[in-house]
């Protein structure tokens, strides 16, 4: 039953199930519109409905695709579509829970998922002090971004810095499930807002299996209990605001018969982040840098692994009116960072392999340029450009290596052959409720 | 010939344009004139509140009142003039800072969002018969029902 809740909630290999599955979204958000109209009428009751919906067409330039076949003639299969219901019976019980459905490319194809569903009891809560639990699916606190990376109106752009917030192997970091306790302090001198977690990841998708062992293996990849914390301070109303976030994400694998890996393989996922920024009335700067530890080991067929990764930006936005803003990033990510260049990793490849698993695989340095137009409050319209040397983020299951080369090489998950200097252009329309 | 029309079509264009933002940078000078104050149904209880606390109860982070009656804030639309000087005069933020802070508690569903409601009238009329209910009004629009919190 479990295996198979997670093959609906998760897996959506199969055509008809997918349709199906965004009939039943289109269906279900449509109740809900109509379901908020009866609510509004009582809303004091402590009920709420909210909601989302987004279309985004994609054209990168080069062979490197990003949401679909974004080089070829574009692609419009980025679409997000969430709604969510909360009930605050009493002022220090709340129940929340929100139903999300994207399509992304091959990472996301559009299922329903369980984004977040908790109980959120807060046991103690004055004017200056609150103190309270979480049980149940929490969205990760990791970043300024994280929480929300899947509402385009949270976002500073279409595309969320990917060095940070990369959306090729993001299952692993959108929620989990178990156990949150959370505090804030609010004083003249700046609040402090802290939530700590004992949790298990999820980790059962084919995305998150790709990322970790670089294939579809006939195993799968088991969450196991982890741990994440966020630490944000605000002075001024959240005039400056500064976090750090960090998190211990562990899995282990379980091994199908004749499988080449071993069941006890583990893999470990250590990211911590640092955030600042600086809002004004015209001006938000804001700056994110990321290390991330990754530990493999113990898989047999598959080569351990240990690497510390590295990321940042700079970001700046610009109000030119309430309803029109401007960004401005530049976004840097490396894999590893005692090599930045990615020559180490090149030289230990075959070369027959070189195309495939090029140093600028390794990297990825992308200016962004971007407008954003808030036409009514739900409703946005957004366009950006992006110049891009290096395709460190660009999603393995997006850009494979064509079938033929692939059995003529014997390499089932062969990457394709990308290119290292790209543009990628993004439009899209939100709307919410 | 078809220079010069061009050249005219050009000039209402920019004319129009500085007619529009004139009137709505007088329109935004009158207003603030007419003061805001933040108000409260008389059952809060309150009469001097810190302005650290009424960003709290507006950023829908404070849950109760000292009394322990819950907190519940009326707000007019992100666009609304009056919702804008608000924020800004009395709250010393800006309109883009609580839309954020609520986002983020609604899409993760650790907070609940204000109630909306769309005119002035709507505000005074369901603050005075809601318990616990917090928001804004004009100076002028401000009767008995209703009471005023000095921000300290």
């Amino acid at each position: 039953m479990k295996a198979y809740m997670y093959s609906i909630l998760n897996k959506q290999h199969s055509t008809p199930n997918y349709i199906m599955m965004y009939r039943l979204a289109l269906v279900v958000l449509l109740l809900i519109i109509v379901m908020q109209e009866v609510i509004a009428q009582q809303d004091v009751k402590g009920i709420q409905v909210h909601g989302f919906l987004s279309q985004g067409y994609l054209k990168s330039t080069g062979n490197n695709d990003v949401f679909g076949n974004s080089s070829g003639s574009g692609s419009f299969d980025f679409r997000e579509l969430g709604v969510n219901a909360s009930y605050r019976p009493l002022p220090n019980l709340q129940f929340s829970g929100q139903l999300l459905s994207r399509s992304a490319g091959e990472d996301s194809k559009g299922g329903i998922r369980v984004d977040y569903g908790f109980i959120d009891y807060t046991a103690m809560s004055t004017e200056s002090i609150d103190f309270g639990i979480r049980l149940g699916r929490t969205k990760n606190p990791l970043g300024f971004y994280n929480d929300t990376r899947d509402v385009p109106f949270t976002r500073p752009s279409i595309l969320l810095p990917q060095s940070i917030y990369f959306d090729r192997t993001r299952n692993l970091g959108l929620a989990s499930d178990g156990v949150q306790l959370y505090g804030e302090s609010r004083n003249s001198w700046g609040d402090l807002n802290a939530q700590f977690g004992v949790v298990f990841p999820q980790a059962s998708d084919r995305s998150t299996e790709f990322a970790i062992l670089q294939g579809d293996r006939p195993g799968d990849i088991t969450p196991k209990l982890s741990y994440i914390g966020r630490l944000i301070y605000e002075y001024d109303g959240g005039r400056v605001r500064l976090a750090v976030s960090g998190a211990q994400v562990n899995t282990g694998y379980d091994a199908s018969q004749r499988d080449n890996f071993s069941g006890l393989g583990t893999f470990q996922f250590t990211p911590i982040i640092f955030s600042a920024q600086y809002n004004t009335e015209r001006w938000s700067l804001t700056s994110e840098y990321a290390i991330r530890h990754i530990e493999r080991q113990d898989f047999g067929a598959a080569r351990n692994l240990n690497v510390t990764g590295e990321s940042y930006y700079f970001q700046g936005i610009y109000r030119f009116t309430p309803s029109w803003e401007g960004v401005l990033r530049y976004d840097a990510y490396y894999a590893d960072r005692d090599d930045r260049d990615g020559k180490n990793f090149a030289s230990g490849i075959p070369s027959t392999l070189k195309d495939y698993f090029p140093a600028h695989s390794r990297f990825a340095k992308d200016v962004t340029v971007g407008l954003r137009w808030n036409v009514t409050p739900s409703l946005m319209l957004r366009a950006e450009y992006h110049y891009i040397n290096g395709t460190g983020w660009v999603s393995s299951l997006d850009n494979r290596a064509p079938s033929e080369i692939r059995t003529q090489l014997r390499s089932p998950f062969l990457p394709a052959d990308t290119d290292q200097h790209w543009n990628l252009f993004a439009f899209q329309a939100s709307y919410r409720f | 010939m078809v220079v010069r029309s061009r050249f005219n079509y050009r000039y209402r264009v920019v004319s129009l344009f500085f007619f529009v933002f004139g009137v709505s940078c007088f329109a935004t000078h009158t207003y603030a004139n007419d003061s805001v104050e933040a108000v409260t149904h008389p059952s809060v209880e309150l009469q001097n509140y810190s302005k650290n606390s009424l960003r709290a109860a507006f950023g829908m982070r404070l849950k109760t009142w000292p009394n322990g009656l819950p907190v519940r804030v009326f707000v007019m639309p992100d666009d609304a003039v009056l919702h804008t000087i608000f924020t800004k005069e009395k709250l010393n933020i800006f309109p883009y800072q609580l839309r954020a802070g609520w986002d983020k508690l609604i899409f993760s569903g650790t907070g609940q969002a204000p109630f909306l409601v769309k005119t002035e009238e709507e505000m005074r009329e369901r603050i005075s018969n809601t318990p616990g209910a917090i928001g804004y009004l004009k100076r002028a629009n401000i009767d008995e029902s209703i009471h005023v919190l000095n921000i300290e």
